[in-house]
């Protein structure tokens, strides 16, 4: 039980408490100095606090260093202090140290350190050593009451109330232990900030985990280990991501490869001549993708608006403007479950790019995965996953170049068995495809429009078999409402999916760019809509209207950023890569 | 035939198509402007009536009616020849800019085709003319425009032909073939084979008229870049000046990150946030009024130096000034403070500035601005001293008085709404804030930091670690408009609940004042301040684990783009604004 999870979930307790607390403040203020020198006392009667702050009730703690800041303050101190000068970063601190000689000091040295207390410990009242954490790194500090400032009952009556959890500025000299550990003695040190809740608890192991801290990084598509975090509950995690960030320094990495994805992503485009845009959030109408979208209203203008499903209407706008080639990397909204996979809010990236075709585009992806996949594992094409949960052995997911490709129909029928009939709206079809699921034990919940059995069906027999790359291609006109027509084969499209790890991750095609044929496709798409699939898509008018003036050759990609980030830093859940993930509500 | 029966379902008529065919067969030169709507067929059918209204910025309904259904008829014909009237691909060897700049010393009247010199250029036509035996077309690209020169007798086989009968101004054109300079001194294509990419079937806008129907431009974006050339230039230097802040920021060690746009409780700011409703958590959710909460909570994790570019949305009005959704950056970085920030508010502005513009000094709306370093830097206080003569200073803190002295002292030159909102300030800070954005905010032309706000208007800045009553705050000003605004940030728990709290019990007191005067005035509504504001616990949570001494800053990426780019109004900058609902 190394989380205080019972603190967290109190707050209406805790907010009685800082209440009360709060009043007392105030009374505390009126009153004389005579009260503030027995809170003196007592502080210095609390000389051998730290030891016992661990078996403190939570709450207690609180209420303590709550106190403590109120008496700071009563005696005209700031316990937030405006500005502490730091002269370098722990990571600097050491690379520029960290190869002195054991036992080595250089006193007349001056540097100014500032991080978080994540490991205190009291060596008698004249000696206490503290990890200090900063930027993802560690180094100790050995405060030692003569190379203070401080005399030495100041000395001991101070440091008894830096607690674990604090942030501190430090300025003192560098040197090693004799033992050879990099150190910092202080001769100023102050509270920057106070942690007022009692920090989890690190076990010895975890400790000694700790000391490793960034001698042996991990890297992107290697695995990890949650269960050996040291705060380990997943949902303190994603609620307090804060406490999450603190104590488990791996879940930095995970923000910071998701940060050099999309830079990644970013850079490749760019050296493309591709131009970023921004296309709105709020849209009249939810169009781009099959999906049930969020809701809103704008008071002023009185106007219904849905969060955007997809901004691929909007993108395809600006390439009919004249932009030729267009990206766009934000977030989308679907108003739909959330598991391990899903979220409301995801991140995507989508570019168009005219003249170009559904075979340009699966080499430009091979092209931008396996590049960025070698780039951030630093020199590999192929990563480690636990695609089956963390207990058993991981998988290896291989990204080299080029990827297989699969005909989706040819495929189905080859894998399953079958002789679909070619004409896919036909009813003849439909009911074909009713017996095929059923004959397999293929659930389809209604409605079961061709396309989502069709869908079924893929899920089932194809997508299956994708766990390195795999591009499934030329998907049926049904499925695509807003894919070209296949340049040869009838009735499909050119489109493509990329799997991985059995999961879409992109999806991209040529695009529909005949106007008489885009608003037939929405006709057929209201078909479905009045069968019951309410995710069918809906008519845009602006968007038809903008393909009458001539939309390009284009073709059009897009890309799952959140999934991409899971697969690169061996998480399972959807949860791991999103900093402050969707929660149920907790009352 | 499919294609044409469907389109006469939906949309009807083929009014012109008889007599339009008429004329096709009459070649004859046309000489049509740049831009102007459409080939010789088109015009001859549709334009006439365009041409008396000259007001209107397209055709007519049942002129662009017909042109759909000319063109429609040609997408059948060229079908029905085998040819694609909406190809796949097309290979690009060059952009029009390109050549421009590869053949810019090829002399009038020279030729270039050696093997090096066959080419091939896609693009938009905008302008064709029409002699006998010669055609030349005006192609655009993404980079710019060139010259297709089409003679009948090096085209490959009937293709002059097809030029002539298929081809209409705002069709999508392939071209290939070798480089040549006209007598005239115009750089061209000289055509050997062309294809028609993607076949139009509406008429471009004329470029002049097009201009006047401002509505039109941002409702259908895309005829407003085909038409003006310069308005996809704004979206190109938007496009810089972004990368030129995330450039700027990962120099210096940021963090890009992302935090929810959908969020329980709607904090950071304050504004009436848009609601929607999570179907399967069976909860409202508020989209985010700003970022800063979450990002505060990264710097309590452990980031030292985060930053997030994104959208913020805000329920209100719309103006040149405001769309209800606009991006932002805002950055946050520890163990710094407020004066770092400015520094590093005009290194950002600065660096945008030379990206786009190569200089410091730049021109908006006809004023001159000067963004050399360092700007001003001014406390709120002597600027409004400034201004008005009222030295807050001297007020003492009688909050009847301050109202008293500020309107005899500023009475003639105070309107009734300012007088009005100068009486409902309920703290001495909110009417030094009114006089400071009558008096004073419109005068702020050149860039000036405005410093030390005082604390009842700045919930989360930290107390001015000198000046009681005041933060360490300030909000940049350029041309009249607030574009950043930063401080430095409070830390301490209790004081942010307390303020936070206090800010509650403001807005609700506000609230309740407003439904009683609704009742009042009977369907007047003025529901402004209804909504509800709630107080986000997760962030103080956050706060109680401690947060380093940070400052952080946001900047407004419309308006700085606004700035950059001389556009008065921010609709001009962002691609798809929002606008009132059709009639």
């Amino acid at each position: 039980m190394e989380v205080p999870s019972e603190a967290i979930s109190k707050n209406a307790l805790k907010r009685e408490l800082k209440n009360k607390q709060r009043e007392e403040e105030r009374k505390r203020k009126e009153e004389e100095k005579a009260k503030k020198a027995a809170e003196m006392q007592k502080a210095k009667d609390n000389k051998s606090a730290p030891a016992d702050d661990d078996d403190m009730d939570p709450t207690q703690y609180l209420e303590n260093r709550l106190k403590h800041l109120s008496v700071q303050k009563a005696e005209g101190k700031n316990p937030y202090p405006h500005k502490f000068f730091v002269t370098m970063s722990v990571d600097q601190y050491i690379k520029e140290y960290g190869g002195l000689s054991d036992g080595q000091h250089l006193e007349d040295v001056s540097v100014s350190l500032a991080g978080r207390i994540m490991h205190k410990r009291a060596s008698g009242s004249k000696l206490v050593f503290y990890d200090l954490h900063g930027g993802g790194f560690k180094v100790q500090v050995m405060a030692d009451a003569s190379k203070s400032d401080l005399d030495e009952p100041e000395f001991s009556k101070f440091h008894s109330n830096v607690k674990r959890g604090d942030i501190v500025g430090i300025t003192g000299f560098p040197g090693k232990s004799k033992k050879g550990e990099l150190s910092i003695f202080p001769k100023t040190f102050v509270v920057l900030s106070h942690c007022l809740h009692m920090m989890p608890r690190q076990k010895s192991a975890a400790a000694a985990d700790n000391a490793n801290l960034k001698r042996n990084p991990w890297v992107p598509g290697n695995t990890r280990n949650p269960e050996a975090y040291i705060l380990k509950d997943q949902e303190t995690r994603y609620r307090l991501r804060h406490l999450d960030l603190m104590l488990n320094p791996e879940v930095r990495e995970i923000f910071r490869t998701r940060s050099k994805i999309i830079s990644y992503i970013r850079r490749f485009l760019d050296d493309l001549d591709f131009l970023e845009v921004e296309t709105p959030m709020m849209n009249m109408i939810a169009g781009g993708a099959a999906a049930r979208p969020f809701v809103t209203h704008h008071n002023e203008l009185n106007m219904r608006l849905f969060m955007r499903i997809a901004p691929e209407l909007y993108l395809k706008e600006l390439v009919v403007g004249g932009l030729d080639r267009v990206y766009e990397i934000g977030k989308q909204f679907r108003n739909e479950g959330i598991d391990l996979t899903h979220n409301p809010e995801f991140t995507t990236c989508e570019f168009y790019m005219a003249y170009k075709d559904y075979n340009d585009l699966m080499e430009i992806t091979e092209q931008m995965l396996s590049g960025m996949v070698k780039e951030l594992t630093k020199g590999s094409y192929k990563i480690k996953y636990h695609a089956d949960g963390v207990d058993k052995e991981p998988i290896e997911i291989d990204f080299t170049p080029p990827f297989r490709r699969i005909d989706m129909i040819d495929e189905l029928e080859k894998m399953a068995g079958l002789s679909i009939p070619k004409d896919l709206s036909s009813e003849e079809a439909n009911q074909y495809l009713k017996d095929a699921c059923l004959k397999y034990e293929i659930k389809c919940p209604p409605p079961e429009t061709t396309a989502r059995l069709l869908d079924k069906l893929v899920g089932h027999f194809l997508e299956e078999t994708c766990v390195n790359p795999t591009f499934i291609i030329n998907h049926p006109e049904i499925m695509s409402p807003l894919a070209k027509w296949h340049r040869s084969k009838p009735g499909l499209t050119e489109r493509f999916e990329l799997f991985v790890n059995k999961r879409e991750l992109c999806n991209a095609y040529t695009e529909l760019n005949d106007p008489v044929v885009q608003r037939q496709r929405f006709a057929e798409q209201l078909k479905d809509r009045q069968s019951g699939d309410d995710e069918a898509m809906a008519l845009d008018e602006t968007f038809c209207t903008a393909l009458e003036y001539g939309l390009p050759p284009t073709g059009g990609w897009g890309l799952g950023i959140d999934r991409l980030t899971m697969l690169l830093t061996d998480s399972q859940n959807i949860k791991e890569v999103l900093l402050f993930p969707a929660m149920k509500p907790q009352d | 035939m499919e294609a044409l029966k469907v389109c006469n379902l939906t949309w009807h008529p083929l009014k012109h198509l008889l007599h339009s065919h008429a004329f096709r067969r009459t070649p004859r030169t046309m000489v049509l402007l740049a831009c102007s709507s459409s080939t010789a067929a088109d015009t001859r059918a549709a334009g006439r009536r365009r041409r008396s209204s000259p007001s209107s910025s397209t055709t007519s309904t049942s002129d662009r009616e017909a042109v759909r259904a000319i063109r429609l008829k040609k997408v059948e014909e060229l079908r029905s020849k085998g040819l694609d009237p909406y190809a796949y691909e097309w290979d690009k060897t060059h952009g029009a800019n390109q050549l421009q700049d590869i053949y810019r010393d090829l002399g009038n009247g020279e030729e270039k085709n050696s093997e090096n010199d066959h080419i091939s250029v896609a693009g938009r036509i905008v302008a064709r003319r029409a002699f006998g035996k010669l055609a030349f077309l005006t192609l655009r690209d993404d980079s710019g425009t060139i010259q297709l020169y089409c003679d009948k007798e090096r085209l490959i086989g009937d293709q002059f032909e097809q030029l002539k009968v298929h081809v209409d101004i705002g069709d999508i054109l392939g071209a290939r073939g070798t480089i040549k300079r006209t007598e005239k001194g115009e750089l061209s294509v000289c055509v050997l084979s062309f294809a028609i990419l993607t076949k139009s079937l509406l008429p471009l806008p004329d470029k002049y008229h097009g201009l006047t129907d401002i509505d039109k431009r941002y409702r259908q974006r895309y005829v407003d870049m085909i038409a003006n050339p310069e308005v996809a230039d704004v979206f190109r230097k938007r496009a810089k000046v972004v990368s030129e802040i995330r450039r700027t920021m990962d120099s210096l060690g940021f963090v890009e990150v992302e935090t929810p746009v959908l969020q329980g409780a709607a904090g950071g700011a304050e504004a009436r946030p848009f609601i929607t409703y999570h179907n399967s958590l069976g909860r409202d959710l508020y989209l985010r009024i700003a970022t800063e909460l979450h990002l505060k909570r990264m710097l309590v994790g452990g980031f030292e130096k985060v930053y997030e570019i994104g959208r913020i949305f805000r329920n209100e009005g719309i103006s040149t000034r405001h769309n209800p959704e606009f991006t932002t950056i805002e950055m946050y970085e520890a163990y710094s403070d407020y004066q770092s920030m400015m520094n590093l508010a005009e290194e950002i502005v600065t660096r945008c500035a030379l990206a786009v513009h190569g200089k410091l000094s730049i021109d908006y709306q006809g004023v001159e601005i000067c963004l050399q370093r360092p700007w001003r830097r001014e406390t709120m206080h002597n600027l409004v001293k400034e201004a008005s003569g009222i030295d807050f200073n001297e007020l003492g803190n009688d909050l009847n008085d301050a109202k008293r002295v500020t309107i005899d002292t500023l009475g003639k030159n105070l309107d009734n709404k300012d007088k009005g909102s100068i009486e409902a300030c309920h703290s001495i800070g909110h009417v030094l804030n009114e006089v400071f954005e009558i008096f004073v905010e419109p005068k702020l032309i050149q860039p000036t930091f405005v410093l030390d706000y005082p604390i009842e208007i700045s919930p989360l800045a930290k107390p001015h670690r000198r000046s009681t009553g005041l933060t360490e705050r300030f909000e940049l000003f350029i041309c009249g408009r607030e574009l950043g605004n930063a401080f430095s940030e409070l830390t301490d728990p209790v004081d942010q609940r307390g303020r936070l709290e206090d800010q509650i019990r403001q807005h609700e007191k506000k609230r309740a004042a407003v439904s009683t005067e609704d009742d009042r005035k009977d369907g007047m509504k003025d529901d402004d301040d209804l909504y509800e504001v709630t107080l986000d616990d997760d962030f103080l949570t956050a706060l109680e684990y401690g947060m380093p001494p940070a400052s952080g800053m946001g900047l407004g990426i419309d308006r700085l783009v606004m700035l950059l780019t001389n556009s008065p109004s921010i609709r001009d900058v962002i691609a798809f604004p929002v606008l009132k609902v059709q009639q």
